[in-house]
């Protein structure tokens, strides 16, 4: 499985693919909206992430992705345009993107959107995060190499913040998948995330409460 | 004037049309005038002649008897030749002599008199004006009633009637050429200013929004003191994005022949560490640059008065935790602490989201680039305000006003483009909504309020 990388700008198609492949990933690069529409119109296209502009020779980003919403809901799709303003950004989040980056972007962010993407669409494989794992087929975590047993709730929010490491997750959205229907106040959760932390102490996986939204997981 | 909806055509259909009922109603009138006239000079003619009849009615064998006299007819006859019925009916109203027996005087007998009574009546399929009169023979033996009968066939009278009606229809035709002549030359030469505008507002050249000059009469000299309050608007919106213009280019350049030196000096040495340097800095400056082109943008779009998208219903609540997830990553990596303190229930006002969260994200990156560690998101629900707090250096309160134009900035020595704060300003007047700059509540810092107008009383807000 590779990345499908869409940008027309020369350096800055170099430059992303470089750094993706240093991370470890196999790109592809496509310089034109009608190519771009041409291997995704395919329904089995064989890419696990597209990096998309939306300014493209060709057809519009737009299109593309619009095209490819209509066969494939399921590989996430990254906008990175320079149009910029928050506006674009809800019509392609309305389009079916799953992320949008406004160029100029630092790289350091662009590596964290892929892997967040990567790790949330990652279909039936084990979540990780540092030297935190979770084997979905198993229920079962790891972290630094040791089983670690949960019980359900706290096992649910474990999962939830895996999947969106490195991204605030609102608390709301946690009482919600934690506690399903159970109409719990929004201060029950900060006991397991109190739970959480105590059981992550001594790990390099920090469990961060970010002021007024909630709670992000991340590998320090 | 071709157009589906002219106003010539407009005009001309709304003053013609009452001309022409009018004229019609004159056409009717002047007809029913004619025949009254006709019939009127007719009458004359039965009345006389059924006073020779009467004149002649004797009393004869103990009854009423008639000797015609011919002239009594003959006048009726004239040289329309008409056909002249009579008839002498006594009291009673027993036939006594006559060459017709006509219907007579319908109503009852009770009337008499001398006056005489007529009508139009149809007899044996002939259409008759028939004149009927009452009097009563006396004499020393006899007092006896009678009535005698004429009428004659129309032709005359139509004649008449067709020749006066004629006259008069030549008189009205003659007008109504003239109204209808005169109209349309109003009508042209009311409407020639209008022509005469449109032709000096093509003959223009595009480019110029120098004031129309041309004497017009007072409707569309209203006119055009309305396009040129216009232009004069948009003259001061075109220096206005012409400076702008300027400026942003200066903006621009410095940095690009900064990075172009910068380059240009460390591809003449052979050192690496000194390509380091000047790569880390040429990233510097790449990267605010690009900010800057980013924040022109968006003020340019602001500063359009063609695009203002729609306002609709949002609660300010989800565009504080929008904003601070968005922010999140970017300031987590600079080390600054950045929360987010919202209202228990829906903080609803009438805004544009995308707008809100650039306004914010503007504010949020304005503290962190300035020196602030610790910033917070705060929505107030009455009034309904967005605050972004922090514990940066702040903004003396003498300059608060000026750190809101273009290009301005608080301190020379930050990065920032000088931009963000005009962005926000521009964002806050979309929204009706007051900036107000204020010292921190608890330490030293700045404190940016957007306070929104209440919002409109539909809306429930607990």
């Amino acid at each position: 499985m590779s990345l499908l990388l869409v940008e027309d700008d020369a350096l800055l198609a170099d430059t992303l693919g470089d750094a993706l492949r240093l991370e470890g990933h196999d790109v592809v690069t496509i310089d034109d909206g009608d190519r771009a529409h041409d291997v995704l119109s395919l329904p089995d296209h064989g890419h696990e992430l597209i990096l998309l502009d939306l300014n493209l020779p060709g057809r519009g980003g737009l299109d593309v992705l619009a095209t490819l919403r209509t066969h494939d809901g399921e590989t996430p799709v990254l906008i990175l345009t320079a149009r910029g303003a928050v506006e674009d950004r809800v019509r392609g989040l309305d389009l079916g993107a799953d992320d949008y980056l406004a160029k100029p972007f630092a790289l350091d962010e662009l590596e964290a959107r892929v892997r967040a993407l990567l790790r949330r669409h990652a279909r039936g494989g084990p979540l990780q995060v540092g030297s935190l794992t979770f084997d979905s087929v198993t229920q079962r975590f790891t972290l630094d190499g040791e089983s670690l047993a949960l019980p359900p709730r706290e096992q649910r929010l474990l999962t939830c913040l895996m999947s969106h490491a490195g991204e605030p997750v609102d608390k709301a959205r946690l009482v919600q998948e934690a506690f399903a229907d159970d109409a719990v106040g929004d201060n029950a959760i900060e006991v397991y995330i109190h739970r959480l932390r105590r059981r992550l102490r001594g790990s390099r996986i920090d469990l961060r409460t970010v002021r007024g939204l909630g709670y992000l997981l991340e590998s320090s | 004037m071709k157009a589906p909806d002219s106003l010539f055509r407009r005009l001309l259909l709304w003053l013609l049309l009452p001309l022409l009922a009018l004229g019609a109603l004159m056409l009717v009138q002047a007809y029913l005038d004619a025949r009254r006239t006709a019939d009127r000079a007719f009458d004359r003619l039965l009345e006389a002649s059924s006073q020779a009849i009467a004149e002649q009615v004797q009393w004869q064998d103990e009854r009423l008897w008639l000797d015609l006299p011919p002239a009594a007819l003959e006048m009726l006859a004239t040289d329309a030749e008409e056909r002249v019925f009579y008839a002498l009916y006594d009291d009673d109203g027993e036939f006594i002599t006559g060459n017709a027996r006509l219907p007579g005087d319908p109503r009852s007998d009770d009337i008499s008199g001398e006056a005489m009574y007529y009508d139009d009546v149809q007899w044996q399929d002939l259409a008759l004006r028939q004149g009927v009169r009452r009097t009563r023979l006396e004499d020393w033996r006899q007092r006896e009633g009678f009535e005698v009968r004429v009428a004659h066939t129309r032709e005359g009278r139509e004649r008449l009637t067709w020749r006066l009606f004629l006259g008069n229809m030549a008189y009205i035709g003659a007008m109504a050429v003239l109204a209808i002549a005169v109209l349309l030359l109003a009508v042209r030469s009311a409407l020639r200013p209008l022509t005469r505008l449109r032709r000096a507002i093509r003959r223009r050249d595009p480019r110029t929004l120098a004031p129309l000059e041309l004497p017009l009469p007072r409707e569309l000299a209203e006119l055009r003191e309305t396009l040129n309050e216009l232009l004069a608007r948009m003259r001061r919106v075109r220096a206005n994005q012409e400076r702008f213009i300027g400026d942003a280019s200066h903006q621009l350049r410095t940095p690009l022949a900064g990075l172009s030196a910068r380059a240009e000096l460390a591809l003449r040495q052979d050192n690496p560490e000194v390509w380091r340097a000047a790569l880390q800095a040429m990233q510097t400056t790449s990267a605010s640059t690009a900010r800057l082109a980013v924040q022109l943008l968006s003020l340019t779009r602001l500063n359009n008065p063609e695009a203002t998208p729609e306002l609709s219903a949002l609660d300010l609540n989800d565009i504080a935790r929008q904003a601070v997830r968005n922010a999140w990553n970017r300031c987590h990596r600079d080390g600054i602490d950045i929360g987010v303190d919202v209202c228990d229930s829906p903080v609803t006002i009438d805004g544009i989201d995308w707008q809100l969260e650039e306004a914010l994200s503007n504010l949020i990156d304005n503290a962190g680039r300035y020196g602030a560690t610790h910033i917070t998101v705060r929505v107030n629900a009455t009034p309904p305000e967005l605050v972004v707090e922090d514990n940066g250096p702040g903004i003396p309160a003498e300059q608060r006003l000026l750190v809101l134009r273009p290009f301005h900035r608080g301190e020379e020595s930050g990065d920032g483009s000088g931009l963000g704060l005009a962005i926000v300003d521009g964002i806050a007047r979309t929204h009706g909504a007051r900036l107000r700059l204020d010292d921190a509540r608890h330490e030293s810092g700045l404190c940016v309020t957007l306070r929104f107008p209440a919002p409109t009383p539909t809306e429930t807000k607990q």
